[in-house]
C-alpha cells in the first residue's frame, strides 16, 4: 500500500500524463484543457473517457478543494457523458458550481472539443471531510492565466510513450475483467486507488466486455460511478457484467461495474454504456 | 419515502405525517415493498412488486424512465433510511440506466420487480443499488442512489422490521387513476422542453416538500418534449429515456415549479438532454440538475403519456 503523501504527485503519475492545463478566474471558477493524441483517442476520434475523467477530476478537484478550505473534499460520484466529436486536438472543460452546501459540493462540467464542438458533459458529487493531517500545508492557486496544472519534468518522463490505458498498468484478464497493481503512479494522497484511475479501469472493463459482446469497435460513451470505499490494498479487480444482452444487430451495451480490493472489499460500482463505432 | 432534500436539521418545518397506509405518490405507484429476509440484519434487502397499471404505462406496456426512477427513489430511499436508524436520510443523487433489449418490443413491458440492496452505509451517506426486471427475471435498468444521513424533524418514520406491504385502501380520487403526467399535474411550458407543476398535496412528501419522484417524472417529460420539439404534454411516440441521473441540489416547497431542458447533442439515434428544474416561487431557487439521454426506438407508434 502506498503511503499517504502530500507530495506533488511522483514522476510518470497518472495525473502528469495528460499534460493537463487550468485558467482559474477570480471567482474561483475553472477551465481545463487536456491535448487529445493518439494515446488517449478511441477509435472514433475523439478522447477516451478514461483521459476525459482524469480532467474532469483533477478539475474537481482544484474547484472544489478551496471551497471546502480549511477542511478536505473527495470526489463521491462522478457521472460523464460523452458525444462524438470525431477527430480534435483538444478537449476543454468548464466547471460550474451546482451546490455548495455545508457538506457537499455538486458541480457540472461543460466539454468542449477544440474549443467548440460539443463533446458532451459531465457531473461529479464531492464530500467535505475534515482535512487529513498529512495534508494540513496544502495550499491551493490563486486565480491565474491557462497554465500546467502539474509542472511538467524536463526529461520528458511524463511524456506518454503508449496508450494511456497501458501506461497506467491496467490488464486485461478475460473479457470485461480487468486488473490494476496499486502502485504510487496510479494512487491519490491517502494512498488509494485515484479516483480517475478507479474511472479508467470501468471504461476498460467495459470497453472489454463492449468488444467481446459488440465488437471492435466499442468504446464507453457514459458512466456513472458511486465511490464506496478507499481502493486499497492492490491488487485490483474489476469485472463488468451486462444488463441484459445486447439486441440483435444492437449497437450499445448497457453493464454494471465492481471493483473490488485485494480482499474482495467492493470499493466501487459503475453503470456504463458501451457503443460501436 | 425519502426527504429529498439536503441536510438542515435545524430549521422550522412541520413535523412528518406517516399513515397506516399508502398515501400520496407511493399510494399512486402502488408498489408493495417487503424485505426479503427475516429483518434482524442492520442492512434490508427490499423488494418491490410494480404492477405496471395502464394509466402509467405506455401503449407497449413500458413504465416510463421518470416513473421507474420515482420507484427507485421511494424503494432505495426506505432501505437507505432504514440503514441509518434511528436517524433518517434524504437522497442526494439518483441514477438509472435502461438495458438496451428492453427499450422497444415486448421485453421490459408489463409487470415489474425491484430488488434493492445496501452498497455502502457511511456516517453521512448511504449508496444503494437497484435492479428492475420483469416478473420473468429479465433485465430490464439498474441504478444506484446516494441519500445522506440526517436527523429529520419530527423523527424518522416508523418502521416495522421486518418490512412488510402496507394495507392498500380504495382511493375514490380519480387522479390516483390517470396518467402521470395528470396525477402530478404537469403543464405545459413556453414551448418544447419546458414543463411546468403545482406543488399540490398528494405530491408532497411526509416532510411536505416535493417528492423527487416528481422531479424524475418533471425532467424525463421536459427532456422527450425536448428532443421531440413538441410542447410537454404532448405524445412523444418513438423516445424513451434510456438513461438519466438527477442530482437533488435544493427542496422544493413553493412553486410552480419549472423544468427547462436543453439539447446538447446527438450520438446516432441518441440525444444528451440537459434538464435545469427550478422553484419560481422562491426566487427561481435550483432544484435538481438532470442529465438523460433520449432514445428514438424502432418502434414509433409507442406513446409515452
Amino acid at each position: 500500500v502506498p503511503e499517504p503523501s502530500a507530495a506533488t504527485p511522483p514522476t510518470s503519475h497518472a495525473m502528469r500524463l495528460l499534460a493537463l492545463e487550468i485558467e482559474r478566474t477570480i471567482d474561483g471558477d475553472v477551465r481545463g484543457w487536456m491535448p487529445v493524441t493518439d494515446f488517449t483517442r478511441v477509435p472514433s476520434g475523439g478522447p477516451g473517457l478514461a483521459a476525459v475523467a482524469m480532467l474532469v477530476d483533477a478539475l474537481g478537484g482544484a474547484r472544489a478543494l478551496p471551497a471546502a478550505d480549511p477542511d478536505w473534499a473527495i470526489t463521491a460520484d462522478l457521472s460523464i457523458h460523452l458525444l462524438p466529436t470525431g477527430p480534435i486536438d483538444e478537449l476543454r472543460a468548464d466547471a460550474h458550481v451546482r451546490r455548495r452546501g455545508r457538506r457537499t459540493l455538486v458541480l457540472d462540467f461543460d466539454l468542449f472539443g477544440d474549443d467548440e464542438i460539443p463533446a458532451g458533459t459531465a457531473t461529479g458529487s464531492f464530500t467535505v471531510v475534515a482535512r487529513p493531517p498529512h495534508l494540513a500545508d496544502v495550499t491551493f492557486d490563486a486565480s491565474g492565466p491557462r497554465h500546467a496544472m502539474i509542472e511538467r519534468t524536463s526529461d520528458g518522463s511524463d511524456e506518454l510513450g503508449r496508450h494511456y490505458l497501458e501506461e497506467l498498468g491496467i490488464e486485461e484478464r478475460e473479457p470485461g475483467v480487468i486488473a490494476i497493481e496499486l502502485r504510487p503512479e496510479v494512487s491519490n494522497n491517502l494512498g488509494a486507488l485515484h479516483g480517475a484511475v478507479h474511472t479508467a479501469v470501468m471504461d476498460a472493463a467495459s470497453a472489454s466486455l463492449g468488444r467481446h459482446l459488440l465488437g471492435p469497435g466499442a468504446e464507453t460513451t457514459e458512466v456513472h460511478l458511486a465511490f464506496l470505499e478507499l481502493a486499497r490494498p492492490g491488487p485490483l479487480r474489476a469485472e463488468a457484467v451486462a444488463v441484459g444482452p445486447p439486441p440483435p444487430q444492437g449497437d450499445r451495451l448497457t453493464a454494471e461495474v465492481r471493483l473490488v480490493d485485494a480482499d474482495g472489499r467492493l470499493c466501487s460500482y459503475a453503470t456504463t454504456a458501451v457503443v460501436t463505432t | 419515502m425519502s426527504a429529498t432534500e439536503p441536510a438542515d436539521p435545524t430549521d422550522d418545518r412541520p413535523k412528518p405525517s406517516f399513515g397506516a397506509t399508502y398515501s400520496g405518490v407511493a399510494a399512486y405507484l402502488g408498489m408493495a415493498v417487503s424485505e426479503t429476509t427475516d429483518g434482524t440484519e442492520p442492512l434490508a434487502v427490499l423488494r418491490g412488486p410494480f404492477a405496471a397499471p395502464d394509466h402509467i404505462t405506455d401503449d407497449e406496456g413500458r413504465t416510463p424512465t421518470g416513473v421507474l426512477a420515482a420507484l427507485v427513489d421511494s424503494i432505495g430511499g426506505l432501505a437507505s433510511g432504514i440503514a441509518c436508524m434511528p436517524d433518517w436520510i434524504v437522497t442526494t443523487n439518483l441514477t438509472l440506466r435502461r438495458a438496451p433489449g428492453a427499450l422497444s418490443g415486448p421485453t421490459g413491458t408489463g409487470d415489474l420487480v425491484l430488488d434493492t440492496e445496501v452498497l455502502r452505509r457511511g456516517r453521512s451517506a448511504v449508496v444503494t443499488r437497484t435492479a428492475v426486471s420483469t416478473t420473468d427475471g429479465s433485465p430490464v435498468a439498474t441504478g444506484w442512489m446516494t441519500a445522506a444521513v440526517l436527523t429529520p424533524t419530527g423523527g424518522p418514520p416508523a418502521i416495522t422490521r421486518p418490512v412488510r406491504p402496507l394495507p392498500q385502501s380504495p382511493i375514490d380520487d380519480p387522479s390516483f387513476a390517470s396518467t402521470p403526467g395528470e396525477f402530478f399535474g404537469l403543464r405545459e411550458g413556453h414551448g418544447p422542453g419546458e414543463v411546468a407543476l403545482d406543488i399540490i398535496v398528494r405530491i408532497r412528501n411526509p416532510w411536505g416538500i416535493l417528492h423527487g419522484g416528481a422531479m424524475t417524472v418533471l425532467a424525463d417529460t421536459a427532456a422527450r418534449s425536448a428532443v421531440a420539439g413538441t410542447p410537454a404534454l404532448e405524445p412523444t411516440p418513438g423516445l424513451v429515456t434510456s438513461d438519466l441521473i438527477t442530482h437533488y441540489l435544493s427542496p422544493g416547497r413553493v412553486g410552480p415549479v419549472v423544468a427547462s431542458a436543453e439539447v446538447l447533442g446527438r450520438r446516432g439515434r441518441e440525444h444528451l438532454v440537459r434538464v435545469i428544474v427550478r422553484d419560481h416561487g422562491a426566487d427561481d431557487r435550483l432544484l435538481v440538475e438532470s442529465v438523460l439521454t433520449v432514445r428514438r426506438t424502432d418502434r414509433p407508434r409507442a406513446t409515452v403519456r
